[in-house]
């Protein structure tokens, strides 16, 4: 049974203003993303090039309120989730490399103090967009989701930080760091670090996918910062667990883009590729599987959707937020594996996007806080 | 707009069904699972909540406002959904409508549909030598004069035992294929018309399932559906008349679709409801290193569940929307089938000797959700249909 209020009926029709995103976005994901994958993937990171591109799309100073030089547009979730699909369709390391970014300029835009936005807001603007490195993913294994695995204790006005945080992106850009850690009475909140801070040491680390985005781990070891660096300010409160589900619906919608990708792809292959006299795709085993993979990304498709129409209603979107993100990690490795199986020994080369698609596919699930709705 | 989200209006009329699937179809469930083959008399009362519920809401036949209270399809799946969360077996021993009335709606002209609309009428497809291929069928329709004739045995006919009239799919000529099938109304008490015998069956016993005989069954000629006599031999032509034989699935599909759904939930309920006596609670979002085994399944369950239950609505919303669904449908049809198969069996395993006892339903649940996989068009012919357009093949190609 359902539990939000809305008068709009049920509908599935993109408004005039996102169907134009969507084409001009799905076309720079076509034509600009794509063709530099590899080469973005052997580099360790996006060219400068490239990410002057990127940044011409203005995404980042869109969402901007204008008394920090911004267009101060209120982008609706689904407007968001749309962006994020169009652009991962293209790549996921180079969609991360402009949705985490993003992402961290919506916090700090949504939850930080006057001081805060008045000093980083501009120079988001201005271009430096990863300034500020997003440090939401926690270093140890078994830590809870909604806790991180760094610890702030509150000694007075000081607040002394222990622990690790890993993937963070763009580290050796950033003049500061925007970290989650886990107060004494269980209370997650953001902090802000400066990079030259004692006690904190970084440390760069590869990982099967996502090699596009350079990312590092962070140390802290009896780390001191001042009360007044919690985002928002000392007394400020956020609802981290409503963040962390924003950024989930996020990260499914990048996951679609990409399982879109990988369908796109499988059709005119199966379709070409002869066996036994004619296409592999006549035969049921493959077509059934493509059946499938259709399926579940149409299904994907709309929980992203709703989710993020939820969260516009501002209705409690928590459940709904952690259905969707479990169906795209479990679907999305499923398509990932089964676009590579369909491509055969064919797919487990460099010649096809396929396995680029299968490693980049296993960061779904593992990654929180890579992109925002 | 992106909104694939029910309007307070739509959420009322899921209330209200909900309410009269758990009040009048639950307290009788288990007694008709075990009275097979006796028509549920109280089922009277479920069709007269519904009537309520649609004049209350503003949705009759004759107003189809589609933008509006997201349409009458997606009006009727979530009905159905509700319903069907209740009792499958039941739901479709519900007198008064049966698929046929779908097939008139969609293939008969305006004379016809005004005449047989109200009546419950079943429909005879299935026969003892074509299930899937339905353009198989070997029951014939002859013209005689001013009648038809017709001949053939139909198996598998929901409520062919207790209807008004079946619609019955026949050919006009067998060696021409799926051009000649044309589909017949048959009324009850009709001389050559006789229900053979009743299936005993895993699930849905409430339902009757019926053995069909047409032996030299005269009807009058204005009975043909649609009224076009003369066999197509244009190609083209010819495939569209078969489809529009067939497109009465398209309109079918997502209602059957939704009652897997509320099958789903029921079934998930109940799971839950057992579980919480023992101290169960769920534990949505929190990493596999914070939930337990069973809330990690329950999660999954729930999310495949509401994934399918997006695609239904989409396909209903479509054809509220005079959007071609032919793919969504089956898109829809093939996961919810799959899934309220998967859920229910899954939940008779977590909730162990309860689950299996008949002490509780979910065990009837796991037995009813198997049909929703197979009627309507099987999962895999499902899957035939969505792999066809994905690939854009032809169903020589994709056999």
């Amino acid at each position: 049974m359902q539990d939000y209020k809305t008068e709009f009926p049920f509908d599935i029709t993109l408004s005039e203003e996102q169907q134009i995103t969507w084409d001009m976005l799905r076309k720079f994901a076509e034509t600009e993303l794509r063709p530099q994958a590899r080469k973005t993937e052997a580099e360790g990171m996006p060219s400068q090039e490239l990410l002057k591109k990127i940044k011409s799309l203005d995404l980042i100073p869109l969402i901007i309120p204008e008394e920090y030089g911004g267009m101060g547009l209120k982008q609706d979730s689904v407007s968001s989730a749309l962006a994020l699909e169009a652009l991962a369709y293209g790549d996921l390391s180079l969609a991360m490399s402009i949705s985490i970014p993003l992402l961290t300029a919506q916090i700090i835009a949504e939850h930080g103090s006057e001081e805060q936005k008045g000093k980083l807001l501009p120079e988001f603007v201005a271009g430096s967009i990863f300034q500020v490195g997003l440090g939401i993913n926690n270093a140890l294994i078994s830590t809870d989701s909604y806790q991180s695995s760094v610890t702030a204790k509150e000694l007075g006005e000081e607040i002394i930080l222990d622990g690790s945080k890993a993937g963070v992106a763009f580290a050796n850009d950033a003049k500061s760091f925007l970290i989650s850690a886990s107060n004494e009475s269980g209370e997650c909140g953001l902090y802000f670090v400066n990079k030259d801070q004692e006690g904190l040491e970084l440390e760069e680390k590869e990982f099967m996918g996502l090699k596009g985005t350079p990312f590092s781990q962070i140390n802290f070891s009896n780390c001191k910062i001042s009360c007044s660096q919690k985002l928002g300010g000392h007394n400020y409160s956020i609802n981290y667990q409503s963040l962390l589900d924003s950024s989930r619906i996020g990260m499914s919608a990048l996951a679609l883009g990409v399982c879109q990708a990988v369908l796109d792809y499988v059709v005119p292959y199966t379709n070409e590729r002869v066996a036994f006299d004619e296409p592999i795709s006549n035969r049921q085993s493959v077509a059934f599987l493509i059946a499938d993979m259709a399926i579940e990304t149409e299904a994907l498709r709309l929980m992203v959707y709703k989710s993020a129409a939820l969260k516009d209603l501002d209705e409690d979107f928590h459940k709904q937020a952690s259905l969707t993100y479990r169906f795209a990690t479990h679907h999305g490795m499923k398509i990932g594996t089964d676009g590579v199986q369909l491509l055969g020994g064919h797919g487990y080369t460099h010649e096809h996007p396929v396995e680029l698609w299968y490693r980049n596919l296993r960061a779904i699930g593992i990654f929180e806080g890579g992109a925002g709705v | 707009m992106i909104h694939p989200l029910l309007p307070n209006q739509l959420q009322k009329t899921q209330e209200t069904m909900r309410m009269a699937a758990e009040f009048i179809l639950r307290p009788i469930s288990r007694k008709y699972d075990k009275a097979e083959h006796e028509p549920p008399l109280e089922m009277e009362q479920l069709n007269q909540a519904a009537a309520a519920q649609k004049k209350q809401t503003g949705v009759t036949d004759d107003s189809v406002k589609s933008m509006d209270l997201g349409g009458r399809n997606l009006w009727a799946v979530i009905s159905l959904e509700q319903m069907c969360w209740g009792d499958v077996g039941l739901f479709l021993a519900r007198p008064g409508t049966g698929l046929g009335n779908a097939a008139i709606m969609a293939v008969g002209n305006a004379e016809q549909k005004t005449k047989w609309g109200k009546r419950w009428a079943a429909m005879a497809i299935t026969e003892p030598g074509a299930g899937s291929d339905s353009k198989n069928i070997s029951t014939s329709a002859v013209l005689d004069g001013d009648e038809w004739i017709i001949d053939g045995e139909k198996i598998y006919v929901t409520d062919g035992d207790r209807c008004d009239c079946v619609v019955v799919w026949a050919t006009l000529n067998k060696n021409m294929g799926k051009t000649a099938i044309r589909s017949f109304l048959v009324e009850k008490g009709t001389p050559g018309f006789s229900v053979a015998r009743l299936e005993k069956k895993l699930g849905i016993r409430a339902s009757d399932t019926a053995t069909l005989i047409f032996d030299n069954c005269r009807i009058p000629r204005e009975n043909l559906l649609g009224g076009k006599e003369e066999i197509e031999t244009d190609a083209n032509a010819a495939k569209k008349s078969f489809g529009g034989a067939m497109q009465t699935f398209d309109n079918t599909r997502p209602m059957v679709a939704g009652m897997a759904i509320g099958l789903g939930q029921a079934a998930l309920d109940m799971t839950r409801a057992l579980l919480a006596e023992e101290g169960y609670e769920d534990n949505f979002g929190a990493s596999i290193h914070q939930q337990t085994a069973v809330q990690r399944e329950l999660e999954m369950l729930e999310a495949e569940l509401e994934a399918a239950r997006l695609l239904v609505y989409k396909s209903a919303w479509m054809m509220d929307n005079k959007i071609p669904n032919s793919k969504e449908a089956s898109m829809g049809k093939a996961k919810a089938g799959r899934i309220g198969n998967k859920i229910s069996l899954k939940c008779v395993e977590i909730c162990s000797i309860q689950g299996f006892s008949e002490d509780h339903l979910l065990e009837k649940f796991s037995r009813d959700s198997k049909i929703l996989d197979i009627f309507e068009g099987t999962q895999q012919i499902q899957q035939l249909i969505v792999a066809r357009q994905v690939l854009g093949k032809s169903s020589r190609d994709l056999k």
